[in-house]
């Protein structure tokens, strides 16, 4: 029974971690992924540092030297990076 | 795939200025048709930088080429001063094999490659379809006229692209990059080419 039970509670920490280090790989992809954009739109940032997600494709990205955008997806489908 | 595109790239780098062709296509004329198959877009290859994987690419004669010599020989008997003409012919066969090969275009492919790639997040990939959409306007501007510019203006902006998709590309997907140098020319012998340009807005 005891076993039963710490084989339960390793399991339960494992998917925990596991959970937390997915959640992080995503982060640093959407990182990675604002970073692009900004730079492709030809705006200075540096790397993105910061993320909030404020809905499906839009972002608030704080950056290395201190800007902020919104980057978020317009009705007209083009991809906008709006510094704050 | 991976290999075709290594292989054009490094072809790339081949400068095709010994290729006496203009003295042998006279002799000739009815087997050239089919060697020229290729992109003509080819023969300006040599714009693109070259991989560090060129050398290792080189030795990859096509094997049409490799079919054409017994035909200029049949036909030599036939002329009285044959010697000269024949020297030509015989000159010819090693410039069609250090020819460039053409480039692995595939337009199709390379837009599903780029679509599936992870080494690019889903923002980027609008933004930079963004970018191209608007270089494609600018092309459709500058051939219906609405557009003051010439195609010299225009390879910039080309070239600035290609070489943000490569920055993006070249580290987490370098086999795409490597594919999209090969192509490079090319997508732009399309793009600078009218006639092409409207088959590719229409298909």
């Amino acid at each position: 029974m005891m076993n039963k039970r710490a084989i339960l509670g390793m399991l339960s920490i494992a998917a925990a971690l596991a959970a937390g280090a997915t959640s992080a790989a995503d982060d640093a992809m959407v990182k990675k992924d604002l970073t692009a954009v900004i730079a492709l739109q030809g705006l200075p940032c540096g790397q993105v540092t910061e993320v909030k997600t404020l809905g499906e494709n839009d972002h608030m990205a704080s950056c290395q030297d201190g800007n902020r955008y919104h980057v978020f997806i317009n009705a007209q489908g083009r991809v906008v990076a709006q510094k704050q | 795939m991976v290999y075709a595109a290594l292989l054009a790239a490094g072809c790339a780098g081949v400068k095709p200025s010994a290729a006496p062709a203009p003295s042998a296509a006279p002799v000739t004329p009815s087997v050239a048709e089919p060697a020229k198959s290729g992109p003509p877009a080819a023969a300006s290859a040599p714009a693109v930088t070259a991989p560090p994987t060129s050398p290792a690419a080189a030795p990859a004669p096509p094997a049409q080429t490799a079919a054409r010599p017994p035909a200029p020989e049949a036909k030599a008997p036939a002329k009285t001063a044959a010697a000269p003409v024949a020297a030509a012919t015989k000159a010819a066969p090693p410039a069609e094999a250090a020819k460039p090969k053409a480039p692995p275009l595939d337009l199709k492919a390379l837009e599903a490659n780029l679509k599936e790639t992870k080494a690019i997040g889903v923002l980027t990939k609008l933004s930079l379809k963004n970018q191209v959409d608007d270089l494609l306007a600018q092309f459709r501007a500058f051939y219906q006229g609405k557009l003051k510019t010439t195609l010299a203006e225009l390879r910039r902006p080309f070239d600035l692209l290609v070489l943000k998709l490569l920055a993006l590309l070249q580290d987490s997907d370098p086999s795409l990059a490597a594919a999209i140098i090969a192509s490079r020319e090319a997508i732009w012998g399309i793009l600078s080419d009218p006639v092409k340009f409207a088959s590719l807005n229409g298909g």
